[in-house]
């Protein structure tokens, strides 16, 4: 047996220290994750003219507001970091495989600290992924707020008098030709100009009617292929947002989890480089992918 | 008294410009016409032709005035008295338009919604309360 060496030795408490300290630091990755919290907002507003857009162009100013937005431009930032993240941890495993001795610890040692600033970026991701859908669902209540006041804004007496208005134009559409022939007909009344360029200009009327009737932006929103009332596709929009926010918490596990094997991959690093031989070897990890369950083979291999 | 006169024209030029903004709506403007065709209905200063001379010409402008009533948007749902009133009884309001879709002459046809018909006159009876 060789002795070692006092460089060697050196070396070796040197990186054993180092491990030791990514431990305490890593068993604290998940909590400091979200704990750095970002400062970036959007803060829409329910306006009146968001209230009387189309249905369907309503999302579209919704999402556009967003992209305009603080939140926006950190999210796009925080994504490309991780796809950067994710590129780093690809290469590190695979560089892994094919190290051996203190190299190969030295990787490890990297890999993780590369998958806690990988965790850390995630956990912003989530975060400001949650603003963002719990802001679009304050928003899309609060749109249909105003859209149920102003219909109930209708009193009794008020509703009555729009009763009356439509029987009284429906009952004058369906008797208007009669009375016309009967009244113009006679030598005692003639056309006057009133009705003359009043039909004049009912054409034009009709046939730009007729075109913002078929216009794609007035076309009621659909949903599995039926139109739908533009309440009704603010509950889906919100029923949408708010399963993503479950999917959110559901996320937030798993990168408990994975702070957690992180923590235990280190600690296993540490005791393995102290002479304890009881981790686990050999990563074989697969292609990493951008989301977060695609990214789990980093952590449950070693 | 220079003075005094020159307050009284200030007062009167305002008085006037406040007339002037007040703008009367379609449904005023009907009011208008139709209580003075039924003035001419009911007058009995008038002779027969002169009052079918002006029940003519008052009929004319009445045809325009009720349409642009029941085309008229800023009146949806308006709830104001005038507006309740004139929409609660369509065959007053719309005179002309009514009378000539259930084919009765004018007058009869105001009578009628009034509460005065033929049947009515023939079966009172002079009487003492």
């Amino acid at each position: 047996m060789q002795p070692i060496s006092r460089t060697n030795r050196v070396n070796r408490l040197a990186m054993l220290a180092r491990v030791a300290f990514g431990v305490c630091v890593l068993s604290a990755v998940f909590l400091a994750s979200t704990a750095g919290a970002n400062t970036a907002v959007w803060e829409p507003s329910a306006s009146e003219k968001l209230v009387k857009l189309p249905a369907t162009y309503l999302k579209k100013a919704v999402d556009r507001d967003f992209a305009k937005s603080e939140l926006a431009t950190a999210l796009t930032d925080v994504k490309s970091q991780i796809g950067l993240k994710t590129q780093t941890l690809q290469d590190l495993q695979s560089a892994i495989d094919r190290a051996e001795g203190e190299v190969r610890t030295e990787l490890r040692h990297q890999f993780l600290a590369e998958k806690q600033e990988f965790i850390k970026l995630m956990g912003e991701q989530q975060e400001l992924q949650r603003k963002q859908v719990e802001t679009k669902i304050r928003l899309y209540e609060r749109l249909l707020d105003k859209l149920g006041r102003s219909k109930a804004a209708t009193s009794p007496q008020r509703a009555e008098l729009i009763k009356q208005q439509n029987e009284a134009r429906q009952r004058f559409e369906a008797t208007v030709t009669a009375v016309d022939m009967k009244l113009f007909d006679s030598t005692e009344l003639t056309e006057s100009k009133y009705s003359r360029d009043y039909a004049k200009n009912m054409s034009a009327i009709e046939s730009l009617v007729l075109a913002i009737q078929e216009h794609p932006m007035n076309q009621e929103a659909e949903l599995d292929g039926q139109e739908v009332t533009k309440e009704d596709y603010l509950r889906h929009l919100i029923a949408d947002n708010q399963a993503r926010v479950a999917i959110l918490d559901q996320e937030e596990t798993i990168l408990g989890y994975m702070a957690k094997l992180v923590a235990l991959d280190a600690m296993a690093l540490s005791e393995e480089v102290a002479g304890d031989n009881l981790a686990a070897d050999g990563l074989a990890g697969e292609d990493g992918e951008i989301s977060l369950s695609s990214t789990v083979d980093f952590f449950i291999t070693q | 008294m220079r003075s005094k006169t020159t307050l009284t024209l200030a007062t009167a030029a305002a008085i006037l410009a406040a007339a002037g903004a007040a703008q009367a709506g379609t449904l005023e403007n009907l009011e208008r016409e139709r209580a003075l065709t039924i003035q001419t209905l009911l007058s009995p200063s008038l002779t027969v032709s002169e009052r079918q001379q002006k029940i003519a010409a008052s009929k004319h402008r009445l045809v325009d005035l009720e349409r642009m009533v029941l085309r008229d948007k800023s009146l949806v749902g308006a709830n104001r008295p005038v507006v309740r009133k004139a929409f609660r009884s369509y065959d007053l309001t719309f005179l002309v338009h009514a009378s000539v879709e259930k084919d009765r002459i004018l007058i009869d046809h105001w009578l009628e919604q009034v509460g005065v018909s033929t049947h009515n006159l023939m079966n009172a009876r002079v009487g003492r309360r």
